[in-house]
């Protein structure tokens, strides 16, 4: 029974209340049925039997989540069946909060040749929503000056939630050239645009500058502190090396790609499989490493020694674009799968996804599960089988689990449902 | 003896490629179970790819010869599926609906991974934008991108301008086709008018000047035209009915009545050779349309996504799936994959495509046949059951690897290296 069937009644008599005595005794008996019917329907949406997985809350344990208003509204085992409008049964699934791929190229436009408004960046809700994931950060695909229209085309008309890395070159990824141009590196101005969107930009980007000035690195960094926010660094930066990148970087600064193994930058581990002292040194003071896989930027040879020597990703952050979306990369439950073959274990698994990922972009209501949080939810199955991960060498590893994201809820709405957990059956 | 001279060099250069052909296959795919209805294969079969074509179709081709064999032993190879109704006309002109604007998708981020290698955009552009679509989408994408071209002169640009009647120009559509791009456009579109019969009976004019399909769109009508009509009075053999399971009682006629029984007109229709296309969309396939059509015996001719944005994360999510939902009803495979590959290249009359005979371009897809507990929704979010689904392994596009689920082509690490 559902009290929404007796709302029309209700109202309907108002108009011929006083006029009818058999049509009076309805409505008390309506209003009774309202009495106590609509109370019990605490809920919008629970979410039952599930295994929830909630780093953050210490939670890896059976429970049912409630969801009213958009919001996370109770995680507990046992909540009635009666207390919520719509059920989805879980069982034998993993509930997680909805996933956070900090690392992605979402300007997408019409420009043919650029990642900034252009053809080599992707739509976020192409692929987030049915991998799980409900928050991207776009990786300084924008600068200060084309962020408006970022914002315009892409984040606010995307289902995902898009928040941003700001680059420091002024047009962002617009291309070689103005990548180049420090001229048009304004760390005042960045910042001020990261100060004026703070709902949005979580941080500044540095990348893909080819000179061996350290001035675009150093504008970078002074943009992340006068707004307060985490620099993060992408690789092309081939005459400065990663030891001193790395020495720059301050606790809370991430740098991505830290598993490749291109000319252009040197690989975490050494000849023999260690890290290198440097890195260990970064990562104790509190340097973050983020995965950014893309499709040159994840190596088996270098990301499971790395993993052995005690430096696992923070972040799973895919680099989504154009040239990475259907290589080994594909998407984060396929990056999440691929560690879980490397050995990392569920918890770990989930929590880099989530709570970490959430934690290094300074925006802690998100990648949880606790009350009040937004209610942005991934839920999926861990298939047995023979399956295979590809790394940027094309290399296979085998593996013998896969995650598959069954259910994507984001802001307490269905938004991607892969077998038709939410749906009717058919009669 | 100069002539016996010549002759021999002659010889030796018209022996030379093909001598170097026959000893070199770039991909040897071993070991998989091929449906090529075309060439009426339902069988386990190798293939190996030379040059970007099917060089070889035959049991136990001998692997040394093979650069690369991969093993796909338990998996479905098929001919690269062709989604015949598709709008991939991406771009950010806010005003649009699907010409150009947000609601069209890159044709790649969904193609590969559900193993179409060809997607006929089903009118997105019309012949005044054709050229943009084909400089910002058709010639940048990996996947083939044909397309049909809507009779409204700005395409799928809104519902408003779809209604404009002066802006339907069969003569100009029909030279887009004839006179400036035959090898793309395969056809003409008619969508969303809300008037009379106008709109189609333009666009089969144009159909008629150009010598191509029309397909048709049929809806969006107060009270709802007659289907029968369309079928009988103003399509010809060879036009393409899509949406045929949409269930819009109120918009469009639907294929079966409410008692649950399909229209008899409806099979004289397919007879008559009026090609039914599934174009699911998200809005337009209902079970309580698609379940009794199949019991009857009223099967697609074609099966596609009509893929954008509102489709793409619904019940339709992308043309493996909706392939798996004709397995969840009953279809064979086979019956699937011709439905999904021949038939829409005949449709299309592109007979080099949706086939792997020997020669023709190696745009192959490799399935596994997945077992378990499935569900698949339609648009009104019912779930139908089923316990199989396609899930595509490895896709190659004119001999290239383009996609590769789970690394089957690829080497396995840790890769022994040599001393």
């Amino acid at each position: 029974m559902n009290s929404r069937f007796y709302m029309p009644a209700a109202r309907s008599f108002n108009f011929t209340a006083g006029i009818n005595g058999l049509r009076s005794q309805l409505l008390i008996i309506c209003l009774l049925l309202l009495y106590v019917i609509a109370p019990a329907q605490q809920y919008d949406l629970l979410i039952r039997n599930g295994r929830v997985i909630d780093p953050k809350n210490n939670i890896d344990a059976k429970m049912d989540v409630a969801i009213k208003d958009g919001k996370i509204a109770k995680v507990a085992a046992g909540i009635p069946v009666a207390q919520a409008t719509k059920v989805i049964d879980a069982s034998g699934l993993i509930v997680t909060p909805g996933l956070i791929d900090i690392h992605t190229h979402v300007f997408v436009g019409g420009k043919p040749e650029t990642f900034a408004d252009g053809f080599l960046s992707v739509s976020p809700d192409d692929f987030t929503l049915k991998a799980g994931v409900t928050t991207v950060v776009d990786a300084g695909t924008s600068g200060w000056r084309n962020f408006p229209v970022f914002k315009e085309h892409v984040i606010d008309k995307s289902k995902t939630r898009v928040l941003a890395f700001l680059n420091i070159a002024g047009n962002g990824m617009s291309g070689s050239p103005t990548e180049q141009d420090v001229t048009d590196m304004d760390a005042f101005m960045t910042s001020l645009v990261v100060k004026k969107n703070p709902d949005i930009i979580v941080g500044v980007k540095i990348g893909h500058y080819e000179g061996s000035d350290w001035t675009p690195f150093d504008r970078a960094l002074d943009a992340a502190a006068k707004s307060n926010t985490p620099l993060f660094v992408e690789c092309h930066l081939p005459q400065l090396s990663l030891e001193d990148q790395l020495k720059k970087m301050r606790p809370g600064d991430i740098i991505t790609h830290s598993f490749e193994k291109i000319e252009e930058r040197m690989p975490v581990v050494d000849e023999q499989g260690k890290l290198r002292p440097f890195v260990i040194a970064a990562q104790k003071r509190g340097v973050l490493f983020d995965l950014g896989h893309g499709g040159a930027g994840f190596w088996f040879s270098v990301a499971i020694p790395a993993m052995k020597d005690g430096l696992p990703p923070n972040s799973f952050g895919s680099d989504l674009h154009r040239f990475s979306m259907n290589a080994g990369m594909k998407d984060i439950m396929n990056i999440m799968s691929k560690y879980l073959a490397m050995g990392m274990s569920l918890d770990e698994v989930v929590r880099t996804a989530s709570w970490n990922a959430a934690k290094s972009i300074r925006r802690e209501d998100l990648g949880n599960l606790g009350e009040g949080a937004p209610a942005d939810v991934a839920v999926f199955r861990i298939r047995e089988g023979k399956f295979g991960y590809v790394d940027a060498g094309g290399n296979t590893l085998p593996g013998n689990r896969k995650l598959e994201n069954e259910l994507t809820i984001r802001a307490g709405k269905v938004a991607f449902d892969l077998n038709g957990i939410t749906g009717k059956h058919l009669e | 003896m100069k002539l016996y001279t010549i002759s021999f060099f002659v010889l030796l250069i018209c022996l030379c490629p093909v001598n170097s052909f026959s000893q070199s296959i770039d991909i040897l795919l071993k070991g998989g179970h091929l449906i090529d209805p075309k060439n009426k294969i339902d069988a386990q079969m190798d293939v190996a790819i030379t040059a970007g074509k099917i060089s070889q179709v035959a049991a136990n081709l001998p692997s040394d010869k093979a650069k690369k064999v991969i093993d796909i032993s338990g998996m479905y190879i098929t001919p690269g599926i062709i989604d015949m109704h598709a709008h991939v006309f991406h771009g950010v002109d806010p005003g649009s609906y699907i010409a150009n604007g947000f609601h069209g998708l890159p044709a790649d981020g969904f193609t590969f991974r559900a193993g179409v290698t060809t997607v006929v955009d089903a009118g997105s552009s019309g012949w005044k934008n054709f050229r943009l679509f084909k400089m910002q989408t058709i010639d940048r994408s990996k996947t083939r991108v044909l397309a049909f071209l809507n009779i409204v002169g700005s395409g799928m640009y809104g519902r408003l301008e779809e209604q404009d009647v002066s802006d339907m120009n069969p003569v100009m559509t029909a030279h887009m086709i004839t006179h400036e791009f035959p090898n793309i456009i395969v056809g003409i579109k008619s969508a969303h008018y809300w008037g009379d019969f106008a709109q189609v009976d333009l666009a089969v004019k144009a159909g008629e000047l150009a010598h191509v399909p029309v397909i048709v769109d049929f809806g969006e009508h107060h009270p709802p035209n007659s289907i029968e009509d369309l079928f009988m009075k103003h399509l010809r053999p060879g036009d393409i009915f899509t949406h045929t399971y949409a269930n819009g009682f109120e918009d469009r006629e639907t294929v079966v009545d409410k008692a649950g029984k399909v229209k008899p007109f409806i099979f004289t229709a397919q007879k008559r050779g009026i090609v039914f296309d599934v174009g699911h969309g998200g809005g337009a396939f209902s079970w309580i349309q698609a379940v009794p059509a199949i019991q009857q015996g009223f099967w697609p001719n074609t099966i596609s996504t009509d893929l954008h944005t509102e489709s793409m994360n619904s019940g339709m999510k992308d043309m493996s799936n909706v392939m798996s939902k004709f397995l969840a009803m009953g279809m064979p495979l086979s019956e699937v994959i011709l439905r999904s590959t021949w038939n829409p290249a005949n449709v299309i009359n592109r007979k080099e495509l949706g086939n792997l005979s020997v020669g023709s371009e190696a745009d192959v897809a490799v399935f596994s046949l997945r077992n378990g507990d499935f569900g698949f929704l339609d648009v009104s979010g019912t779930k139908l059951k089923g316990k199989q689904k396609l899930e595509a392994e490895l896709t190659i596009r004119a001999g290239k690897i383009v996609w590769d689920l789970n690394g089957v082509a690829a080497a396995t690490y840790p890769v022994k290296t040599l001393p």
